[in-house]
């Protein structure tokens, strides 16, 4: 075995574990400890379906070119567009997301990062609300009832349970699992919920009934009701006395909350019902956020705009307009006349209508691994893989800033996303 | 043939996970992401075998993915990972907030047969989205 690296950051998902022990020999890499099987995944596979060279695209096609030639491409189809979307941000660093904002403004478009489908809704709830907030950290040492609303860390974050939220043993949970009590409320049974002390099968589309009833329940009103969202009210009961006892509460949750009906206004719901427990007791929530860097996508915006995503430039100053001034509405609407997709795959996850007109107008791609929008793209640009290839800062789900290490070189001639940005840049002030 | 009105919940698998990280354009991909999951009761109610292609249809397209059968979700529901395939059913409204609804939608399933092809990420793009 070759050497062996240890505290390494998986850059996969929002977990961001940075205690992984990771061996490098002869340019392969394999995960010795502490990685998920997903990481492993990444890990042992990060040199497989990479775009092997810059390419744009010519006569229907995409063929290869000089990363010049590539970079020359991508500055004319930006600076020539009148309304370009800048858009994904969230498997890159926020090296990269500063760049992105320089180059937003830069050519007076919109930019917009992956949060705008998914966790759109707990931002806009968290400006109308606020969020009463802790580290994962806290969590581990302090929290003795646990709950996962519409999410399944065991299928989409694999490490949550047992570094942070379940079996860990903390400062004040000295048994770990035994001292604490764990609830899952889902519309399906999942490996989240099968290993849960209390699950509540909820009816989809209902969250907001059941935490508007809990809310009450706490506050001391009487109920009326048999049920609420398919679920008997003695449970409902018990989980409400479960929540007002426990010493550190805390809700995590996840896109079953903001994809479902009602969106933003379930998440207020929740919001609202975690502040109302703050009078009784301990409680927090905190958004099981997806991509490893989605959180700082939000943050960088945040700090550098004023605003966490839909922020159009146009007008030379940044104005917000979830909605107006989003991914999927810009597309759908044929709005914009050109993209620039930096590791993401809009074309794989967005409604077809959507994807549709990102193929018909000039896209660039930024990304190491071919994915459906390179194949609809009319630039591609290879970049190193962050976190393995490239360093950078990221941001854990809790808001926690972590920096990823370099672990391997690149192949030669393969640049960081923040060095590819910083080339188009400067090409796009030398159009113009 | 005959067709049962479901909700559709999309969502994320651990085999989604790992198979992204193989590549999109993967057959290991294809194969665990191209699904869709049934009640046993419901699969049976069709005549469903599993494996057996099945259309998911809502208001917005439809897609041939194949069926699985599942404890965990119960009549009447439907699971599918995000990916390619789900974006064909989905809309684009998002009612004003940036993202459109991907869980808790009206589908109807109809069983197809077995030579109906579930197609893969070129045909999607090829078919849908290009031209
Ligand atoms: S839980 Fe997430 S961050 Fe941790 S090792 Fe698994 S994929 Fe990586």
């Amino acid at each position: 075995m070759g050497k062996v690296l240890k505290d390494v950051v998986c850059s996969f998902c929002g977990c961001l574990c940075d205690n992984l022990e990771i061996a490098v020999e002869n340019g392969k890499i394999n995960p010795v400890s502490r990685a998920c099987k997903v990481s492993i995944s990444r890990f042992v596979n990060y040199n497989k379906d990479r775009v092997p060279y810059p390419m744009i695209r010519e006569k229907g096609g995409l063929v290869k070119t000089s990363l010049d030639e590539a970079i020359n491409k991508a500055a004319e189809i930006l600076s020539r567009a009148n309304w370009p979307l800048i858009y994904g941000l969230s498997s890159s660093v926020c090296e990269a997301h500063r760049k992105c904002v320089e180059l937003a403004e830069l050519v007076g478009g919109v930019i917009d990062q992956t949060a705008t489908v998914c966790h759109a809704p707990t931002i806009l709830a968290f400006q109308e609300i606020g969020e009463i907030h802790a580290t994962l950290g806290e969590i581990k040492n302090r929290s003795d009832l646990v709950i996962f609303w519409g999410c399944n860390p065991l299928d989409a974050h694999l490490n949550h349970f047992v570094r942070y939220s379940v079996t860990p043993k903390g400062l004040y949970i000295s048994k770990g699992r035994k001292d604490r009590t764990v609830v899952a409320v889902d519309v399906r049974e999942t490996r989240t919920t099968r290993v849960a002390d209390i699950f509540l099968r909820i009816e989809p589309g209902k969250d907001y009934e059941l935490l508007s009833v809990l809310r009450a329940l706490i506050n001391g009103k009487e109920i009326d009701l048999d049920k609420v969202a398919g679920v008997s009210m003695e449970e409902i009961r018990e989980l409400a006395e479960k929540m007002v006892n426990c010493r550190y509460g805390v809700i995590f949750f996840g896109l079953g909350l903001t994809m479902s009906r009602g969106k933003h206004y379930n998440v207020m719901a929740a919001l609202s019902l975690v502040r109302d427990l703050n009078k009784k007791t301990r409680f927090v929530i905190i958004p099981m956020r997806g991509h490893y860097n989605v959180k700082g996508a939000g943050v960088v915006l945040g700090w550098q705009t004023g605003y966490p995503f839909a922020v159009d430039f146009s007008r030379g100053y940044p104005r917000y307009g979830p909605g107006e001034f989003s991914a999927v509405n810009l597309l759908a609407n044929g709005e914009v006349d050109a993209a620039l997709i930096l590791a993401a795959d809009p074309a794989a996850n967005f409604p077809v209508s959507a994807s549709k007109h990102l193929a018909r107008i000039p896209t660039v791609v930024i990304d190491p691994k071919i994915s459906m929008t390179s194949l609809i793209a009319d630039v591609v640009i290879p970049s190193a893989v962050s976190g393995i290839e490239a360093e950078g800062t990221a941001y854990r789900m809790d808001g926690v800033p972590i920096r990823l290490r370099k672990i391997i070189d690149p192949e030669p001639g393969v640049l960081a996303d923040s060095e590819v940005l910083q080339l188009i840049i400067d090409r796009v002030k030398g159009v113009r | 043939m005959e067709t049962l009105d479901v909700v559709l919940i999309t969502g994320r698998t651990d085999k989604q996970g790992v198979t992204l990280e193989i590549g999109k354009t993967s057959m290991d991909y294809y194969e665990s992401v191209a699904v869709v999951e049934l009640n046993e009761e419901d699969a049976e109610k069709l005549g469903l075998n599993e494996n057996q292609p099945v259309k998911v249809e809502t208001e917005n397209g439809a897609v041939i993915v194949r069926c699985k059968y599942s404890k965990s979700v119960k009549p009447g529901l439907a699971f599918m990972p995000y990916g390619p395939w789900t974006s064909l059913l989905m809309t684009h409204n998002t009612e004003g907030i940036s993202m459109p609804s991907y869980k808790g939608v009206k589908a109807k399933i109809t069983p197809q047969e077995e030579k109906m092809k579930v197609l893969t990420i070129e045909e999607i793009l090829d078919q849908f989205i290009r031209g």
